[in-house]
């Protein structure tokens, strides 16, 4: 190799290896897509559990977890929403490895571990948040909650991932902030949040980054 | 052609120190390990490298434990990254005369 070649080669070394170690480059359009669409069929299903309870017009400003609402609808709705949360985790796992594989990076990476703390300490807290104000917030602060603190989780792990990431967390925090304003839309604000949203941004990613 | 090589730096030359300060120059500090997975390169290699790089005042050294483990993390000082930039520009430069 002579020398000039040897110095674009050092630069290319130098962008490649500032990139992979400060971003987590697999994240997969392909699962943004997928959780959107769980998403939108745990919406209609909460719909039709909602639909079926005494009083359904006006869920919305009961708690959640309320003695009216019964114990049989809040496990149902509780497992619905697990469904989802799951289903769309793997596939966030099972689209970014292979996204790993086919452009030969490893997806268990220093940096990995570093974007997963900083998602998943806002996501906990908000998990643990809604969970424990269940019984005591009207449904539609639930439902704010859960798309407000998501959308602080994605901002705080944005900066390990490609930038347009930061983005869908502010959009999923106004969102939240809006299901506040208007509740009685809150189960299509929240199919909105989480349905449509990652659809968007899912297919945006994947043409973007191919993959 | 003396005055473009003026800012390239020969603590720089290696491969492996170049990886070392690409990483800390864009992450705020990182654990030996982490570099080490990262850079994908042997334990001794790497601790060479850092040694020499430590003693050209490009990089400091942080020892600490966690869980009673040693754990020692890196830092780039205001002279590496300096001497970082003024390099990368002396390489840019080479390539633009061309």
């Amino acid at each position: 190799m002579n020398q000039p070649d040897q110095h674009l080669e050092d630069i290319k070394v130098i962008k490649k290896i500032m990139e992979e170690s400060s971003r987590f480059l697999s994240l997969s359009g392909l699962s943004g897509i997928i959780a959107g669409l769980l998403a939108l069929a745990g919406a209609v299903v909460a719909n039709l559990i909602i639909s079926g309870t005494p009083g359904a017009e006006e869920w919305y400003s009961r708690p959640f977890a309320d003695e009216a609402t019964g114990t049989r609808t809040i496990l149902l709705l509780l497992t619905d929403m697990a469904v989802v949360l799951v289903l769309s985790l793997a596939a966030a796992v099972i689209f970014s490895s292979r996204k790993a594989r086919q452009t030969g990076r490893s997806a268990w990476t220093p940096v990995t571990r570093r974007m997963l703390t900083s998602l998943l300490l806002p996501l906990i807290t908000g998990g643990l948040f809604t969970l424990m104000t269940l019984s005591r917030v009207p449904a539609n602060v639930t439902v704010a909650s859960t798309l407000i603190f998501y959308g602080l989780a994605v901002i705080s792990a944005g900066k390990f991932t490609f930038g347009e990431i930061h983005w869908l967390g502010v959009l999923e925090v106004v969102t939240g902030l809006i299901c506040l304003l208007l509740p009685r839309w809150s189960v299509f604000i929240w199919a909105f949040g989480f349905g449509i949203i990652h659809i968007g941004y899912g297919l945006f990613m994947h043409l973007r980054y191919k993959g | 052609m003396k005055r473009m090589l003026e800012n390239f730096n020969k603590a720089f030359e290696s491969r492996v120190r170049l990886g070392i300060m690409s990483v800390l120059a864009v992450n705020t500090s990182m654990d030996f390990i982490s570099l080490r997975e990262t850079l994908e390169v042997t334990d001794g290699n790497l601790a060479s490298h850092l040694r020499a790089l430590e003693e050209a005042g490009y990089i400091s050294m942080e020892k600490s434990f966690i869980n009673r483990k040693p754990n020692t993390k890196y830092n780039i000082t205001e002279e590496g990254m300096d001497s970082f930039r003024r390099h990368i520009k002396a390489l840019e430069d080479l390539i633009n005369k061309q």
